[in-house]
């Protein structure tokens, strides 16, 4: 996972390419590198984030050129391994996220005519690739390089003495930014929304040549394409911190404004269209990777219980690879940025299987919009911490609009039933904001535990997935070892692992397991554990059992978990500040993951 | 000229609306007073701000963000502890050099009232403004076109020319509040006073527009004026039958169902369902994701977003903080009446009832004019309230 950009045009090249380059910092950011071309081809790198190059880099005149920000896949993240690469002439310059599975076939035929090698990475082949296809026309010899490539890629490429850019992509992204005397190339529009908000996807397979003042679009079989530019919605303010110390304290305190817009105009009393009219479906299968696939397993438990319909969740690559069933489900992809690689492919393969795919996406237009036959947008405007918050929660509303639309097609759901669920649905905001009050108390919360080395979260039913997320968000941040369990499963063998020094936090709302939860509770803390309940507002029963109790208003139980994971994000955050965690860029994370 | 707006403040007086953000935040016209204040800055291209918040200062910086939405740029300042609007000012003091404005974030005033202070062109200028209540604010007497001394909330008429807390001030005054703050005196009139002395501070009159919302009943006369320059815009959905009247604004994916009328100025949010056979009458403000169901009647309220009001219900003269929820049949009507704010007692000419957030009422429920409902409180069926409730009161 890396993130690319590129510029021609009539300003200087350098600042532009940094700047872009840092909106894509949650790409990746061990290393990162730029080629600027001028009086010749210019080319510096460094290891570390995009800062240290910043620092480091001496002053690059031209007004064309490419950077990169690279998160190690194949190589070490050192300088030598970071991008842009070169030829052997040193006379292109070349970026590149994705992976080249073909690479060690490549890199030792072109060893054999001649090519010598600097570092370990996939990447530097297709440098040498394109040198030894070179003969005048740089696109052309793009064009024959790639016919040769196998694997996912978005390359952009610069030569000595060129005017364009060349970029290609196959199952990694990649966007031109159409501007006034200048254009753009990038993994991503936010990259670009700072110069323009007018956008071309490049499809898989294309080659694009950019220049200043024109770009020229061929398809893989080297027929001409036209494209008209979309525009894109998102501002450049809305990728600011705004007076918080981090985007993911901001985007948690986004979330009431952020299910409000991802509501509107979805969830009228009456009257509201179904998204698919009148087609049966006899099981769902819900299929995503990392935070949206815990918002799937919520997801199972609100269709089934809103729709009645049989649902299974799978992760999106073990699903490629899965045999296909006698059943033909509702597949529901789940996917914040709609580029994860794994979730892409599992689209395609249902696909192929014949069968109804339903996309949860929030980036508009991105790669899976177009593999589906129906999209839901969460609309929570960018996410730039690589903590999924406010595009969790909103997945979350975006599973509730589709279960009640199942459920009152399939009859399953009454219009009064629905109607309820519709008036939860739209308090939903006011439940978050109440939690996001108590930010205080559970600041306090996160000073008396953020020392534990080992954290356990348990819950059940709906909230069990809730316990599985609260633990993705405190390991992914706080670096604490975090494990999330349906508390029926404790004594099944977590509860050896239980001791005084392993605080335990059990989501304990007032649903038909609560017994049973107090029960948990109990069993861990007679081990010694301490725990940590959210409850009910009002359950005082639950501060007899538990140590620290954060009460969140009383809401029905198919709801809680909303209101519930914005309470454990707001732990996790506050762990991970006390520890000094640096929690927009967790070490070894990046956001979006669009490599195998 | 850089600007420094004091927005971190509670606003004690209109709890219980301020639960879940600052008075600054609270909608008039579904805009947070505050935005009115950065809006008359940015027209005069006063467009470097700092903003001083303190007291849920998320909800600030969520609005506002780097303020290029609104034409402006801001940072914030924190003040930890709310000691007062010297202190406020003092913790701005890094982000400022030489001369600056200062106004509080929670009076609405107009870029007319602003244009003239700059206009002045003097280093040391205060707004002021004629008032029929001086007794609340620092008063001033003038001599020679400047001021002489500012007494703060005098027992005794001196005069009814009252400071508005817009000023231009120069960074000498930080010399003023530390000795102040040292001595536990938190008030910038008094620091300012302090300052007559060495530099000479010049009132302002304008005819532009300065509104102090103090109490909850002032923000229905704050909205009112506010709905005055409504330019309409109908968006979202609206069913056959429907009658609109006068200056009626309709956000995005709102739907008004038929049978329903609106006589304007009336301001309707995004994501509302009102009616059918809904009333609105003037001046109202309904905010987004509002549910207003069939035979209801409302008149010059505030209703904020995520309320859910139920049918047949009358409300007059109200503020419901975000989330109110009330089943059928809720009477709120508005008379005279003596308020109680903070154990003390004000005869308020037209008001119904205030009720703050997320309050939730059965059916056939009567609040009686006047009335304070806390926020969280749950109202069962039939209740009839009578006098103010605190926060999260169970009547059952």
């Amino acid at each position: 996972m890396c993130g690319i950009v590129g510029y021609a045009g009539q300003r200087r090249a350098q600042p532009i390419l940094v700047d872009s380059l840092k909106r894509l910092e949650y790409r990746g950011y061990d290393s990162a590198g730029i080629a600027v071309v001028g009086k010749g081809l210019q080319v510096f790198k460094s290891e570390g984030e995009i800062a240290v190059l910043e620092r480091d880099m001496p002053e690059m005149e031209g007004s064309l050129g490419i950077a990169h920000t690279r998160w190690a896949t194949q190589g070490r993240p050192t300088t030598e391994n970071a991008h842009p690469f070169q030829d052997c002439t040193g006379k292109l310059a070349i970026v590149h996220n994705g992976i080249i599975s073909n690479f060690m076939d490549l890199r030792e035929s072109l060893e054999a005519a001649g090519h010598r090698f600097t570092s370990e990475t996939d990447t530097e082949v297709f440098a040498h690739l394109v040198e030894s296809e070179l003969r005048g026309d740089l696109m052309e010899a793009v064009q024959r390089a790639v016919a040769r490539v196998e694997g996912t890629y978005a390359f952009a490429v610069v030569a000595e003495g060129g005017e364009e850019v060349v970029a290609t992509r196959l199952e990694s992204p990649l966007v031109v930014g159409l501007g006034n005397g200048e254009n753009f190339v990038a993994s991503d529009v936010t990259a670009l929304l700072k110069h323009t908000n007018r956008m071309l996807y490049i499809e898989d397979g294309e080659v694009v040549r950019v220049t200043k003042d024109s770009v020229r679009i061929v398809d893989a079989s080297g027929r001409e394409v036209t494209r008209e530019p979309q525009k894109v919605m998102w501002s450049l303010e809305d990728a600011e911190k705004g007076g918080y110390p981090h985007f993911m304290l901001k985007e948690i305190f986004e979330q009431p404004s952020a299910i409000h817009d991802s509501l509107l105009g979805r969830v009228e009393t009456l009257d509201a269209e179904p998204f698919f009219a009148g087609s049966a479906f006899s099981n769902v299968k819900i299929v995503a990777c990392g935070t949206s696939y815990h918002a799937g397993l919520v997801g199972k438990y609100i269709i089934e219980e809103l729709a009645k319909i049989p649902t299974t969740v799978q992760i999106s690559s073990e699903y490629r690879y899965s045999s296909v069933s006698r059943e033909s489900p509702l597949m529901v992809l789940i996917t914040q940025s709609g580029e994860t690689l794994d979730t892409m492919a599992a689209a395609r393969e249902a696909r192929k299987r014949g069968n109804k795919t339903v996309a949860i996406a929030n980036v508009m237009g991105s790669a899976i919009t177009r593999e589906v036959d129906h999209v839901i947008y969460t609309r929570a405007g960018p996410e730039i911490g690589v903590a999924a918050t406010k595009t969790f929660v909103t997945q979350l509303v975006a599973l509730y609009i589709l279960a009640m639309d199942l459920g009152s097609q399939n009859r399953t759901l009454s219009a009064l039933a629905k109607r309820a669920a519709i008036g939860q649905l739209r308090s939903l905001p006011r439940a978050v904001q109440d939690v996001l009050n108590k930010a205080p108390e559970i600041e306090a919360l996160a000073r008396k535990y953020h020392a534990a080395r080992d954290m356990f979260f348990i819950g059940r039913n709906i909230n069990y997935p809730v316990a599985l997320e609260g633990a993705l968000k405190t390991k992914e941040i706080s670096y604490i070892h975090a494990e999330g369990y349906p508390a029926g499963e404790l004594k099944h063998g977590p509860l050896a692992l239980i001791s005084k020094d392993s605080p335990v936090v059990a989501i304990a709302v007032r649903d038909h397991t609560y017994d049973k939860m107090l029960g948990n509770i109990g069993e861990v803390s007679a081990r010694g554990s301490p725990v940590i309940a959210i409850g009910f507002e009002g359950d005082t029963e639950l501060a007899k059992f538990a140590d620290d109790v954060v009460y969140i208003r009383e809401i029905p139980p198919l709801f809680s978990p909303v209101p519930v994971i914005v309470a454990l994000q707001l732990f996790s955050y506050y762990l991970a500040r006390e520890r000094g965690c640096p929690i927009d860029k967790p070490r070894n994370i990046a956001k979006t993951v669009t490599v195998d | 000229m850089k600007a420094v707006i004091l927005a971190a403040g509670e606003g004690m007086r209109l709890r219980p609306l301020t639960v879940s953000e600052p008075k600054v935040m609270i909608p008039v016209a579904n805009r947070p007073i505050l935005e009115y204040v950065v809006e008359a800055l940015v027209k005069n291209d006063v467009e470097d701000i700092v903003m001083v918040v303190g007291y849920r200062k998320e909800r600030i910086m969520s609005h506002f963000e780097d303020g290029r939405k609104f034409g402006a740029k801001i940072e914030y300042v924190v003040q930890e502890k709310q000691l007062g609007n010297a202190h406020a000012l003092a913790c701005a003091r890094d982000r400022v050099s030489g001369e600056f404005l200062v106004l509080p974030g929670d009076n609405i005033v107009d870029a007319q009232a602003i244009g003239d202070l700059l206009r002045a062109g003097k280093c040391q200028t205060a707004l002021v403004a004629e008032s029929e209540n001086p007794s609340k604010y620092g008063v001033v007497t003038i001599e020679k076109e400047s001021i002489r001394g500012v007494v703060e909330k005098p027992h005794e008429m001196i005069s009814n020319i009252v400071l508005t807390g817009v000023y231009c001030l120069c960074d000498k005054i930080f010399r003023h509040i530390d000795a102040n703050v040292a001595q536990g005196e938190y008030g910038l009139s008094n620091a300012v006073n302090a300052s007559l002395s060495e530099r000479p501070v010049t009132p302002i009159f304008s005819t532009g527009l300065w509104i102090d919302a103090v109490y909850p009943w002032d923000l229905l006369e704050l909205n009112a004026a506010a709905l005055e320059h409504l330019p309409a815009r109908t968006s979202g959905k609206i069913e056959p039958q429907v009658q609109i009247h006068g200056p009626v604004g309709i956000g995005d994916e709102t739907v008004i169902r038929s049978g329903t009328t609106i006589y304007g100025p009336v301001l309707i949010g995004d994501g509302c369902e009102i009616g059918p056979n809904v009333t609105i009458f003037p001046s109202t403000s309904i905010g987004n994701s509002v549910l207003v169901e069939p035979f209801t009647m409302v008149k010059n309220s505030i209703v904020m977003s995520n309320c859910s009001i139920g049918a047949h219900s009358y409300l007059s003269h109200c503020v419901l903080g975000y989330g109110t929820r009330s089943q059928s049949h809720l009477m709120a009507p508005g008379a005279e009446s003596y308020v109680n704010i903070s154990d003390e007692f004000f005869k308020v000419p037209h008001i119904g009832s205030i009720v703050g957030e997320d309050t939730t009422f059965g059916t056939g429920v009567v609040v009686e004019p006047g009335t304070v409902v806390g926020a969280g409180c749950k109202v069962s069926s039939g209740a009839k309230i009578i006098r103010n409730l605190p926060n999260r009161s169970l009547v059952t």
